[in-house]
């Protein structure tokens, strides 16, 4: 649907089967400034020392670009077709993949006066998380680039689950997070060679395999305030990007984005896994001619990219948020412009609409 | 030339006196020269304290059985592609413990698992948790469980119960304790448990034979969990049976008997043929 008059028809929500409410996140590209505040955000509370250093479970990464793990587009994994019958092969990422944990001489230079520039000590990395940051594609005036900020999908179909021979990754039934069994995982890393986003590491450490929590104990409310929260990654984000909810929630806003105007998309859906993390597509301005001129009808960023990304649904999503763009500047009512420039925080978290049930 | 009758009397005496012992001996040894081990016997040893070392000297005299190992069926990518095709297993038993010692060829001694693609060799042994019950070879059934005794390159062993594939629980504390060499592009893994146990461990008292199994995982090739290669059921033949069954000393008994008498015979024809006296 892409009107406003698509509030008024039915509409239905796919969610895996045995789970009561699906958790889900909408991530507005347009709005992500690169900051990295979600990537410290999660990494403080949740991937600090214990063998968790080279983790990120929320990154953010230049696209086009290699992304981190290194190439994990290419890493294989998910499903053959969604019948959901046959998984793809997936590959286990080589640890320089994904960069290393490498020790700065912050102290040094902060405290000690040191000359010297800021570097990993005694290592020559070639690569690393955000290596190709602000790369992107394309030659001047055409050049562009932009971010994409990447947590677990917390997938309707998720194929780590499926790889997993004991078991160990679960759907919850409550919300739909996916979890490692900590008691029940032995590190075999099927699930890290069977999730296509790459968001299931192994920590060997440990010698089990962990990934995003989807940040559960905050959205139940077990922090010490007690308070239920939004994600780390959403609530500490500058530009407040995120939305979370569930995508269940049909007065929601991430239900209206997702299922109603159809403008949030999952990331690679040809992975079949069906995610429950949206994208609102990046719109960027028109190319320029030499002389600096908008080219009208030519698309900064390349289309078909944004297809090989998103999906074919991406030409409609975008000529959706256009058409309403158009009817705001026109001086019309736009719910999806409203919901899109956020004019109504409190709709931002909808994490406490299920506690009745 | 003239032959001296008494001393070829003596000859022909000396010679079926030294067919006679051929045969008796014969029938002793042969068995135990030829394959008269009853299929998937693992016979068990006596050793002292020191079989806790898989190079130690006692394993020497262990019989050792040579086992054919194959793709476990399971349902993981790769599972059927395995890279160890045989292993070598010794049993034995002293006065309080039990010993199992594996041993397989592997070129790279996989000790680490601490980057995401590294695995560690590793190596199990199977037995039922019943004793009188031989459960499914593929990690048990939920009625008819296996005690697994486990050991990977890197150092660690665990001692599992499991009661079909994906149903591996550890215990609180192993009871088995290992050691583990690798030389010349071979590991041999040394286990060794007390005997007598009861609860979910298997009882290795020597009160019936108990069945054996054995897995194998090459670490560098990406074996881990299903996919692995594993042996048939053997049985450890620590019962108070014979050793063998009866029916063999006394067919080989016979055959030597028989031999013996051909060859009396021939001789005394041949003697005959030439005119010799008797």
């Amino acid at each position: 649907m892409s009107t406003d008059d698509a509030a008024q028809e039915e509409t239905h929500v796919d969610i895996a089967d045995g789970v009561d409410h699906q958790v889900a996140m909408v991530m507005d590209l347009n709005k992500c400034i690169g900051c990295q505040t979600c990537t410290v955000a999660c990494k403080t509370l949740w991937t600090e020392g214990g063998g968790r250093d080279y983790m990120y479970w929320n990154n953010v990464e230049t696209k086009p670009g290699e992304g981190y793990p290194k190439n994990w587009e290419e890493s294989g994994g998910g499903w053959k077709s969604e019948e959901h019958s046959e998984r793809q092969p997936g590959e286990i990422p080589e640890k320089e993949r994904y960069g290393g944990d490498w020790e700065f001489n912050h102290s040094e230079i902060m405290y000690d006066g040191s000359d010297e520039p800021l570097r990993p000590q005694n290592v020559d990395p070639e690569w690393g998380p955000n290596w190709d940051e602000d790369q992107g594609a394309g030659e001047y005036p055409n050049s562009y680039y932009f971010y994409l900020p990447r947590i677990c999908n917390h997938c309707t179909h998720p194929s780590c689950v499926e790889a997993c021979p004991r078991k160990a990754l679960y759907k919850r039934e409550e919300d739909g997070i996916v979890l490692v069994d900590q008691e029940r995982c032995r590190g075999y890393r099927y699930c890290v060679e069977g999730c296509p986003y790459k968001k299931v590491y192994y920590n060997a450490a440990k010698k089990k395999s962990e990934k995003c929590i989807f940040c559960y104990p905050r959205i139940e409310g077990e922090g010490p305030d007690e308070e239920v929260h939004a994600t780390a990654c959403a609530e500490e984000c500058p530009p407040q990007l995120r939305l979370v909810g569930y995508l269940d929630d049909e007065d929601g806003p991430i239900y209206k984005l997702v299922e109603e105007y159809e403008v949030a998309l999952p990331l690679h859906p040809e992975f079949e896994t069906v995610p429950n993390v949206y994208y609102i597509p990046p719109y960027a301005p028109p190319q320029h001619d030499e002389g600096g001129e908008s080219v009208r009808g030519v698309d900064r960023i390349p289309r078909d990219y944004l297809e090989e990304l998103f999906g074919d649904r991406v030409n409609q999503a975008l000529d959706t948020i256009e058409k309403h763009r158009d009817r705001t500047r026109r001086g019309e009512e736009s719910e999806l412009m409203e919901i899109l420039q956020d004019k109504n925080p409190a709709q931002q978290y909808r994490l406490e609409v299920f506690d009745d049930d | 030339m003239m032959i001296d009758g008494d001393s070829g009397s003596d000859r022909s005496w000396l010679a079926v006196t030294a067919l006679v012992v051929l045969a008796v001996v014969g029938a002793a040894l042969l068995p135990s020269l030829s394959s008269a081990r009853p299929a998937n016997e693992v016979p068990v040893g006596e050793v002292g304290a020191n079989a806790t070392d898989p190079t130690a000297e006692a394993w020497t005299t262990v019989p050792n059985v040579d086992l054919a190992l194959s793709s476990a069926p399971s349902g993981l990518p790769g599972a059927s592609n395995v890279s160890v095709q045989r292993a070598q297993v010794r049993a034995a038993t002293n006065d309080s413990h039990a010993f199992v010692r594996v041993s397989w060829v592997d070129d790279t001694a996989d000790r680490n698992a601490s980057d995401p693609r590294e695995f560690a060799d590793a190596v199990a042994v199977q037995f039922p948790e019943n004793e009188s019950a031989r459960p499914p070879i593929a990690m048990g059934g939920t009625s008819n469980r296996v005690n697994v005794w486990y050991w990977t390159g890197t150092g660690r062993t665990e001692e599992l119960l499991a009661g079909g594939a994906g149903t591996t629980t550890s215990f609180n504390r192993s009871a088995v304790s290992t050691e583990a060499v690798h030389e010349d592009g071979q590991w041999h893994v040394a286990f060794a448990r007390e005997a007598a146990m009861a609860g979910n461990r298997t009882d290795l008292s020597g009160e019936q034979d108990v069945d054996v199994a054995v897995a194998v995982w090459n670490g560098s090739y990406g074996e881990r969990a299903g996919r692995k290669a594993v042996s048939e059921w053997q049985y450890l033949a620590m019962g108070p049976g014979p050793q063998g069954p009866p029916y063999e000393t006394i067919l080989w008994t016979v055959a030597g008997l028989a031999v013996l008498f051909v060859a009396v015979v021939t001789i005394e024809g041949v003697r005959r043929t030439r005119g010799e006296p008797a």
